[in-house]
């Protein structure tokens, strides 16, 4: 499934802020929009649209929308945005465990609303962007991140950088460990950013990852030694001191 | 260690002496208004209905003014009239009871009396007359009223009772002290409270309905900023406006943070953290948005630091330091490349946080807003820094800001609430 052949519902009492963000989603490509403007006529539309996402404005005339959420929540685990217009909504949203998805605080930049609700529906249908990319170059060598593999002088590659980098020449493949992946992954994902020691212990090991910073420093080294020419010297893969790595 | 660690970290009880101080001062001064209002309102009805004039003539006066006669006594004529115009009579008693000399005594009192009788009327009434004795040399002078003029009681306690009302006299004044204050706390607490939930609220409902609105400006001018086929001028004014927005997104949420921290309404939303975790993810979410070359973050976390645990709002502390980094970033354009070094240590089983930057520091006034010593003040706008020492103080923690000798502006920050 293509992401901007995603159905979403909007729900906001506002009706001026409702056409702006129906503006905001078809200029981004999202060409199936559906709105109401309360509650009920969300819990009608709902069935009929069977919308892949919800933003949902805590505040409606007839009730307000975690309350609305909770109704939703029994039939359908639809993911949900919710729009918010105060500062507390953010700690009930985290304090109700509601399960929804993202929260928007108003006012909302459009590339905010779009990044959001793009990041929401690539998470939860794992559908591609267009300019998705599965593979990384660095430098001689190339990572798939489809199948975790790092190739080194593919003859694709090889024509654009040469053998210039004489001794460092290497060949053939390597698979990354679940571990190295991970980190690659993240770090992919952000690339050119630093990514923070404390949220790639995250990606890695996800719950109770406190103490694993040193774990971590070993994994850098070892996914070093597969896609850094000179891993003592990394070209790629940097360290950021005291903060974090960056892939650059 | 560093010798920035002995820096005296600057906070204060002010806010708290100040609103203690306020509600029960102004209690106790109308307790004692009350006491003062009270005492004179007695004395002068007192002088307004009360015949203060009902007193005994004294004996002793009237033997003065006796002299003796060969048929017996003689009065001072002055005292005659005396007797006279009080309405009083006396009696003069030799050592066996008889009575020697008398003026105006009622006419159904004997002339003589037995040491019983004596002894009765020296503590009670003489036939329902009001009496009062003194002893003269061998004889008695009985200074008598007219009946339902006087009220007389004996009044006798052990001196044990006597004992245990002197000590605890002053046990139940201090309780009721004690009792006092407290209501009165109570009291000018729930009044506060109730005016400072209702401005609050205000707030919150005004920055609420300024939002959606707000979200349409920012939303539209983002719009126009980036439509081409406008003319460039146009689209220039568009970002203004744009920008200009999203100022007031910060002034909005800043107003409604400052008001429930200063109430401290914000309900905490305490959790168990890590302050290296936040400080790094903060400093990084800088980094990564800073021109290249334009912001140096030196971070110093030591091992304690590392494992450091706080019980702590983490949206509230990540508010927090950004604010700090913001202002370095915002007013440390001394050098070409702000600096921050941010460290954070363990003393004393207390979580240190240190930003220190390369800046121009802060200026006096500043300092002396920043340690609560000056309320108001508009020089510098500090509304960011006010909010991080809110935050910091909301969480019980500590917050000093200072100047380093090399130049450039530092902050400390003290949690107590360390957990591992």
């Amino acid at each position: 499934m293509n992401l901007y052949d995603c159905k979403i519902l909007l729900v906001d009492d506002e009706r001026a802020l409702r056409e702006m963000v129906y503006g905001f989603l078809q200029r981004a490509g999202f060409h199936q929009v559906a709105m109401a403007g309360n509650c009920k006529e969300a819990e009608k539309l709902f069935p009929d649209t069977e919308p892949h996402l919800i933003l949902l404005d805590v505040m409606l005339p007839d009730g307000d929308g975690f309350s609305l959420l909770r109704k939703l929540r029994q039939i359908s685990e639809v993911p949900v945005i919710f729009l918010s217009a105060r500062d507390e909504d953010e700690s009930r949203l985290r304090g109700l465990g509601l399960g929804a998805d993202d929260y928007i605080t108003k006012p909302f930049l459009p590339e905010e609303l779009i990044l959001r609700v793009t990041a929401v529906l690539k998470r939860v249908y794992r559908v591609k962007g267009v300019q998705e990319e599965e593979k990384i170059a660095l430098g001689n060598c190339m990572v798939d991140l489809g199948s975790g593999v790092v190739h080194w002088n593919d003859s694709e590659n090889k024509n654009q950088n040469g053998a210039a980098n004489g001794e460092y020449d290497r060949e053939g493949e390597v698979a990354l460990t679940a571990k190295e992946y991970a980190i690659l992954q993240k770090l992919a994902q952000e690339r050119g950013r630093i990514v923070t020691i404390d949220a790639l212990c995250d990606a890695v090991w996800q719950e109770e990852n406190f103490g694993y910073e040193n774990t971590l420093v070993v994994h850098i080294r070892r996914l070093r030694e597969k896609i850094e020419e000179d891993p003592s010297h990394p070209q790629y893969l940097l360290t950021v001191r005291g903060l974090g790595y960056r892939l650059v | 260690m560093k010798d920035f660690r002995k820096e005296k970290v600057n906070y204060n009880y002010k806010k708290i002496l100040r609103f203690f101080g306020y509600g029960v001062l102004t209690v106790l001064g109308m307790v004692f208004l009350t006491g003062v209002l009270n005492i004179i309102f007695l004395i002068s009805a007192a002088v307004a209905y009360v015949n203060t004039d009902s007193s005994y003539i004294q004996g002793g006066k009237v033997m003065e003014a006796l002299t003796p006669t060969e048929s017996g006594y003689e009065l001072d004529g002055e005292m005659a009239e005396e007797f006279e115009r009080q309405d009083q009579w006396a009696m003069l008693l030799d050592q066996t009871g008889q009575v020697i000399w008398s003026i105006r005594k009622p006419e159904e009192l004997e002339d003589q009396y037995t040491q019983s009788d004596i002894a009765r009327m020296s503590k009670w009434y003489l036939k329902g007359y009001p009496v009062q004795m003194r002893v003269w040399d061998d004889r008695i002078m009985i200074v008598g009223m007219q009946r339902e003029m006087m009220w007389k009681y004996n009044i006798e306690f052990s001196i044990s009772w006597m004992d245990f009302v002197k000590r605890t006299f002053w046990v139940f004044f201090f309780i009721n002290f004690v009792w006092i204050v407290v209501l009165a706390f109570i009291f000018t607490r729930r009044f506060t409270k109730k005016r400072e939930r209702a401005r609050i609220e205000w707030i919150a409902g005004i920055s609420h309905d300024i939002r959606t609105p707000l979200s349409m400006v920012m939303g539209y001018s983002d719009t126009l900023e980036h439509a081409e086929e406008l003319p460039e001028e146009a689209r220039q004014q568009a970002s203004v406006i744009r920008h200009q927005s999203v100022v007031m997104k910060e002034l909005i949420s800043d107003l409604n943070l400052t008001s429930q921290l200063e109430y401290s309404m914000q309900t905490l939303r305490k959790e168990e953290t890590r302050p290296a975790e936040i400080v790094r993810a903060v400093a990084v979410s800088f980094l990564n948005d800073a021109m290249p070359g334009m912001l140096e973050i030196e971070m110093e976390i030591d091992e304690s630091g590392e494992q450091m645990v706080v019980k702590a709002d983490r949206q509230l502390l990540v508010r927090a330091f950004r604010n700090l980094i913001n202002n370095s970033v915002k007013h440390g354009g001394q050098a070409d490349t702000v600096k921050i070094k941010i460290s954070l240590w363990e003393e004393k089983r207390k979580c240190y946080i240190r930003f220190q930057d390369n800046g121009v520091g802060y200026s006096e006034e500043v300092l002396r807003r920043l340690q609560g010593r000056k309320k108001e003040g508009d020089a510098e706008n500090i509304r960011g820094l006010e909010i991080v020492r809110k935050i910091i103080l909301a969480h019980g923690g500590k917050i000093g800001f200072g100047n380093c000798e090399e130049g450039g502006g530092y902050c400390v920050i003290l949690f107590p609430n360390r957990l591992k």
